[in-house]
């Protein structure tokens, strides 16, 4: 018997804004002005932090941080196509989407600053705590997707991973799970081409990441990743989709890690600066600016007004960084359970009695009082 | 002899192990161009090119599968796992595989092949690299488990590790990696699995110890020879199979021990050395065993780590106690 073709599937790209930000108006999404300026806003916000945050680190005065440089768009935009009780699940590198939804950046510097009370998210939002161990969100994204869907809500939830995460066996497990289940959950790979130092090519031999959603069930689009208004749409269809009760979706986002892979990394040992310059050419910001200003969004003055706003904003965020107290070790026995069991009980008299004993000789100095709940 | 330290140990150690066995091959994220995060195995790739001193894509666990398949074949892999705090995933493979292998199959098969890892806090890092999940490992079965302390060891065990018959894991006490420094002799040598070390004598209560913690318990004891107290420490080297007559040795001679390591109490190494001291040198005890652990909590950041992670202050605490007990008596 003949061969026959029992499934058929292609993966389409899509690009709204060209380089020089001429807008496509056959794809364009529809967007207000004033969901155009948040993106915007927000954008400029997070590239200012991340800029300043760099600084910060090599002043001694943050730890290791991963910079955002040039996925402004995969990670705001995405985050603002939500509402609050829809679940966000960013990675480490995912400042920017916290951000976006309300989180204050100084939470964000406590955190990369080696302090237990960073990374605190407003009242009411379904967010995240997110992972450092690679991909080991994934199934729990889906499974926010499924307790939703159980409770019968309309809340999706939203999964970053990177181009590195994709190769982990959570990957496929998470897409088995919410494709039979038809779970509004979307995958949303910030394909940022290095997994440290492992270049795209050498991650997975697939044309594209976004056309292993057809071994799902599930729907995949690769979109330009530095193109906002491409995200914007592409997101925006996975909620719908994802909220009609229709499945899930995986958006492969085609961006560029402009920096190292954290400040510990140096990303000279393993690509050239030719192919960076080339990325430093389709920025995302710079793109969206120039958008704006041609289709007369936004005039010269608006734009230095958001930059200015933007300075003035993180340097404040900055100022309360610092502003914070020392932390109470003590604290570290704080939140492990509903209520301390017996070792954590002795433990932390032990450390209070060592705290105690170094302050006696003058080897520590005044500890502000313990804030966490205990027992 | 030329002084190195404990990284360029362990790198050297790498290198005269694929020079020797052209079946011993390198696996891990970033490993090659990269020379690892940590440059472990800076210049390997160079080498003995990228077909022995391979970037996988990013899959713990399917590094630590393609292990047991390489060992199958006869290849010889020594694979990495960035950061200790990234095992939880292979322990898939390891608890059901690396152990038993030889065992199901009636000693047919067998899986030479090593899981290397950084272990360990107090380097400033982000959550999940540093932590000290050695129990983890040493409470499965069939595996070796191996931490050193000095560059010579680093080498020495590095090459033994390799040499096995049966699969290791290497713990590298990562705040080490480039602050202790040791002369490390030139030649190809193994030094052997199972063999404890005395890091210091003395008299008066021994410490037993692994990786960072032997610096850190070093430092204690030199604390505490200022108030008359003679530590000696045992570095074990090899935390399975335990060298349990080098501990018993030195208990019975000092009459006191303290387990001073860097993973919380609770089901901990240092908990099983605890319980063998007892069981087998109660006689020769003149006060219970005492461990010195982090605290039996989720490890906190950078900024407050240094009060989770024993000092040599709490290991001298931990000392006194084994002494009072006396005085008390």
């Amino acid at each position: 018997m003949p061969l026959t073709t029992v499934a058929e599937h292609k993966t389409e790209r899509l690009e709204v804004l060209a380089a020089d930000g001429t807008l496509d108006a056959s794809v364009a999404p529809r967007i207000s002005k004033e969901k155009l300026l948040e993106l915007f806003t927000v954008m400029t916000r997070i590239r200012v932090f991340d800029e300043r945050a760099i600084k910060l680190q090599r002043q001694g005065r943050l730890g290791t941080y991963p910079q955002i440089l040039g996925q402004e768009a995969t990670q705001v935009v995405p985050a603002l196509c939500l509402e609050p009780k829809d679940w966000l699940v960013p990675t480490y590198r995912g400042q920017g989407a916290y951000f976006a939804r309300g989180m204050k950046l100084r939470y964000s510097l406590l955190y990369w600053g080696g302090d237990d009370r960073g990374v605190k998210f407003p009242e009411g939002n379904n967010d995240l705590m997110f992972a450092i161990p690679v991909g080991s969100h994934m199934t729990q994204a889906m499974g926010l997707a499924w307790g939703e869907k159980l409770r019968g809500t309309k809340n999706v939830s939203i999964c970053w991973i990177g181009d590195g995460a994709s190769s982990k066996g959570d990957f496929h497990e998470a897409l088995t799970f919410a494709g039979v289940h038809k779970l509004g959950m979307i995958m949303f790979i910030e394909n940022n081409q290095w997994a440290i130092s492992l270049g795209r090519e050498a991650q997975c031999a697939a044309e594209t990441l976004a056309q292993k959603a057809h071994g799902y069930g599930a729907y995949g689009i690769q979109v330009d990743g530095n193109d906002a208004l491409a995200v914007y749409k592409a997101v925006c269809e996975a909620v719908a989709r994802g909220r009609a009760g229709e499945g899930p979706t995986v958006i492969e986002a085609i961006t560029y890690r402009m920096g190292h892979h954290t400040t510990a990394d140096d990303a000279t040992r393993y690509r050239s600066n030719e192919e960076v310059a080339e990325w430093k050419a389709k920025d995302p910001l710079e793109r969206f600016r120039k958008y704006l200003l041609k289709d007369g969004i936004l005039d010269q003055n608006a734009l230095d007004r958001i930059q200015k706003e933007a300075e003035e904003y993180v340097a404040e965020e900055i100022k309360e960084y610092e502003a914070f107290s020392k932390p109470n070790p003590l604290d570290m026995f704080a939140n492990n359970f509903a209520t301390a069991p017996w070792p954590l009980i002795e433990q932390r008299a032990e450390l209070e009695e060592i705290l105690r004993e170094k302050q006696s000789r003058n080897e520590i100095p005044e500890l502000p009082p313990a804030e966490g709940r205990f027992p | 002899m030329a002084i190195k330290n404990l990284l360029q140990g362990i790198n050297e150690g790498l290198r005269q192990a694929m020079e020797a066995d052209e079946r011993v091959v390198l696996l891990g994220e970033d490993i090659g161009k990269n020379g690892g995060v940590f440059r472990v195995t800076d210049g390997l790739q160079k080498l003995f090119g990228p077909s022995r001193v391979v970037d996988t894509p990013l899959a713990e666990l399917g590094i630590a599968g393609a292990a047991v398949g390489l060992s199958l074949t006869g290849m010889k892999p020594v694979a990495e796992i960035q950061f200790s705090g990234f095992t939880p995933p292979i322990l898939d493979q390891v608890i059901c595989h690396f152990g038993r292998m030889r065992n199901r199959t009636g000693g047919r098969s067998s899986l030479p092949l090593v899981v290397r890892a950084p272990q360990g806090g107090l380097i400033h890092a982000p959550e999940h690299h540093s932590e000290a999940p050695e129990a983890y490992f040493c409470h499965t079965t069939g595996i070796k488990v191996v931490m050193p302390s000095t560059p010579e060891d680093a080498k020495g065990l590095i090459i033994a590790a390799i040499e096995d018959p049966d699969p290791v894991i290497y713990f590298e006490p990562k705040r080490l990696y480039r602050t202790v420094k040791g002369e490390v002799p030139e030649e190809k040598y193994a030094t052997p699995l199972g063999k404890c070390r005395i890091a210091r004598e003395g008299s008066d209560c021994t410490i037993v110890s692994w990786g960072a913690m032997v610096h850190t318990s070093l430092k204690a004891a030199e604390e505490l020879e200022k108030s008359g107290v003679s530590v000696e420490i045992v570095d074990l080297r090899t935390l399975t199979p335990l060298d349990i007559d080098g501990v018993l040795a030195s208990v019975r001679k000092t009459g006191r021990a303290v387990v001073a390591h860097e993973a919380p109490n609770t089901g901990s190494w240092a908990a099983e050395v605890s319980s063998l001291i007892h069981e087998r040198a109660f006689d020769a005890l003149k006060a219970p065993v005492q461990r010195v652990g982090s605290w039996d909590i989720r490890q906190p950041l950078f900024k407050t780590e240094h009060y989770y992670i024993p000092d040599a202050h709490r290991v001298v605490r931990g000392v006194n106690k084994t002494l009072s007990r006396v005085k008390a008596a």
